[in-house]
């Protein structure tokens, strides 16, 4: 529960206070902050990123692509539809890569650039900052909303309070059917939830997350990030003296609040009202900060009126602080990228070579072999399966080598599987009984005629001991 | 001692985080149905949907259980 270690070395008055108190107890109470609405270059940034961010989300559910949803991790049927690509329970391996993916890009990320994540595409922050328009459009200003929460229940509190709710409450929902609809199709579900008859579980999860989106959003916000989430703690593991940090540059603005007799800082604390987690960033890097950057634009429009240069509270480097050259290329920031190019080349190659097609083949366990054509030929049964992982049917055509003379009797017409499922057929083989003594190594081909998919399996041919 | 919602927070937020990775890593291996055949004969007429929330409470009770034995054992130092 520590603060990084790597914050050490600069000033943290959080650290401080809760060394030097070890009897007071481990949490305060959460005080509601109320985060001044800044513009600027950084909340630009931001506002294209969760219109982006949550376009995308709102929208590509209900995309289609060849007559399914585009994108449907369909979990009751559990195949999992990426576009063109679907990946069946046997393709884990493309998951697990897809996670690893993710994971070193975040720790690639955050190592040169900080808790970019953080401050501009965790969900957390993408619905906190929704909710907050939505809180700043009924209710105002930084000053009006707590103006308005101190004041009693007049008829405009009720209406604004509750125009508030409703909109969240609306918008918390619309998030719990969009999520759940990734997962169980979303058209049909949609008619399901209007007419009333979805399913137990499905309309659980809504509510369930829809109430999640409500709570994150809209009460605890900035706590989620300093209580609950697990990479603020061990972000700072991936920092170093290079990493870009939002920081106040105590050299150029101290002693503050002295007018022209002092530092650039005027005191005015727009950079502490800006601050979506209550900090104030003058008193060095803290745990909590998110590097959402919002102090940045507050004290850059201070710094345009009173006419000094911009950059009192920057984007900068530990080292670049210290006046010590910065470091673009550093070990860690190349094994970062080694490994990251590793999992995504496996990756590539493994989707490329990927063939949508799985042929099983079982040998007929109640005999051993079959003398037909009164002991001319020897005769083997089989079990095919074959599964056409394909987003379009198939035909295939099947052949066998093995021993001289080894011949497919059945089947000899192509064989059609409709796209995503699993054709399950018997097939015979036949070998003239001189060749056919003792074990052998049969080798099955499926190939599509209609596609260049094909895949190949062993088993094995059975003839009397010789 | 931390009132009861830091406590309550404690035990049920990291066993949450807990059982969601594990329903997942679970279910990507394994498929619900076939709890039917091999379960009590309540399981028989188990549903895909009922198959993972089961497992995705049963994960999360046991990493709620984990969380608590340790606020336990810590004692209140």
């Amino acid at each position: 529960m520590s603060a990084p270690s790597r914050v050490g070395h600069l000033p943290s008055a959080v650290e401080t206070a809760a060394a030097d108190s070890p009897d007071l107890p481990f949490y305060a109470a959460a005080e509601k902050i109320y985060p001044r609405e800044v513009h600027g270059r950084f909340a630009s940034a931001r506002r294209a990123a969760v219109i982006g961010l949550l376009g995308l989300f709102y929208g590509v559910a209900w995309l289609p692509w060849h007559g399914h949803q585009a994108l449907l991790f369909d979990l009751p049927a559990r195949k999992f539809h990426i576009f063109g690509l679907t990946l069946w329970p046997q393709d884990f391996l493309y998951l697990a890569l897809l996670l690893i993916i993710a994971a070193l890009s975040l720790f690639f990320f955050t190592a040169l650039a900080g808790r970019l994540w953080c401050g501009y595409a965790c969900p957390q922050t993408v619905w906190s900052e929704l909710f907050i328009w939505i809180e700043q459009w009924t209710e105002g200003s930084r000053s009006r909303r707590m103006k308005l929460d101190r004041s009693p229940w007049t008829l405009e509190k009720w209406l604004r309070k509750g125009s508030k709710q409703m909109l969240w409450v609306a918008l918390a929902a619309l998030t719990g059917f969009t999520f759940v609809g990734y997962f169980t199709p979303i058209r049909t579900l949609g008619g399901q939830l209007l007419a009333g008859a979805a399913g137990g579980w499905a309309t659980f999860w809504v509510g369930l997350y829809g109430l999640a989106t409500y709570g994150n959003a809209g009460f605890l916000r900035e706590q989620v990030c300093k209580y609950m989430c697990p990479y603020a703690r061990f972000q700072s593991a991936m920092f170093d003296k290079d990493t870009l940090i939002i920081s106040y540059d105590v050299a150029r603005g101290e002693p503050r609040g002295r007018g022209g007799r002092g530092g650039d800082c005027v005191d005015c604390t727009l950079c502490v009202q800006a601050c979506p987690t209550g900090i104030d960033i003058r008193n060095g890097l803290q745990y909590e900060c998110i590097a959402c950057a919002a102090c940045i634009d507050a004290c850059d429009a201070v710094m345009d009126k009173i006419g000094r240069p911009r950059g009192l509270i920057r984007y900068t480097t530990e080292n670049a602080l210290q006046s010590r050259a910065p470091r673009l290329m550093r070990a860690r920031l190349l094994v970062y990228l080694a490994l990251l190019a590793g999992a995504s080349g496996a990756l590539g190659l493994s989707l490329l070579t990927r063939t949508p097609l799985i042929l099983d083949v079982l040998r007929d366990r109640n005999a051993l072999y079959r003398e037909v054509e009164g002991g001319e030929r020897i005769e083997n049964a089989y079990l095919l399966k074959i599964v056409n992982e394909d987003d379009a049917p198939h035909r295939y055509r099947l052949s066998v080598t093995g021993p001289a003379g080894l011949t497919l009797v059945e089947p000899r017409e192509p064989i059609s599987v409709a796209s995503g499922s699993v054709a399950t057929l018997a097939a015979r083989l036949q070998a003239p009984t001189s060749a056919a003594a003792g074990v052998h190594t049969v080798e099955f081909t499926l190939a599509a005629i209609d596609a260049r998919s094909s895949v190949r399996e062993r088993s094995r041919f059975l003839g009397p001991q010789p | 001692m931390n009132p009861l919602g830091t406590r309550l927070g404690w035990i049920l937020w990291p066993s949450f985080l807990a059982a969601c990775l594990a329903s997942v890593l679970f279910f990507a291996a394994v498929d619900p149905l076939l709890l039917r055949g091999a379960g009590p004969q309540m399981f028989a007429q188990l549903s895909r949907e009922s198959g993972y929330a089961l497992g995705f409470f049963f994960f999360w009770a046991m990493g709620a259980l984990s969380s608590l034995l340790s606020l336990l054992l810590r004692g209140t130092s």
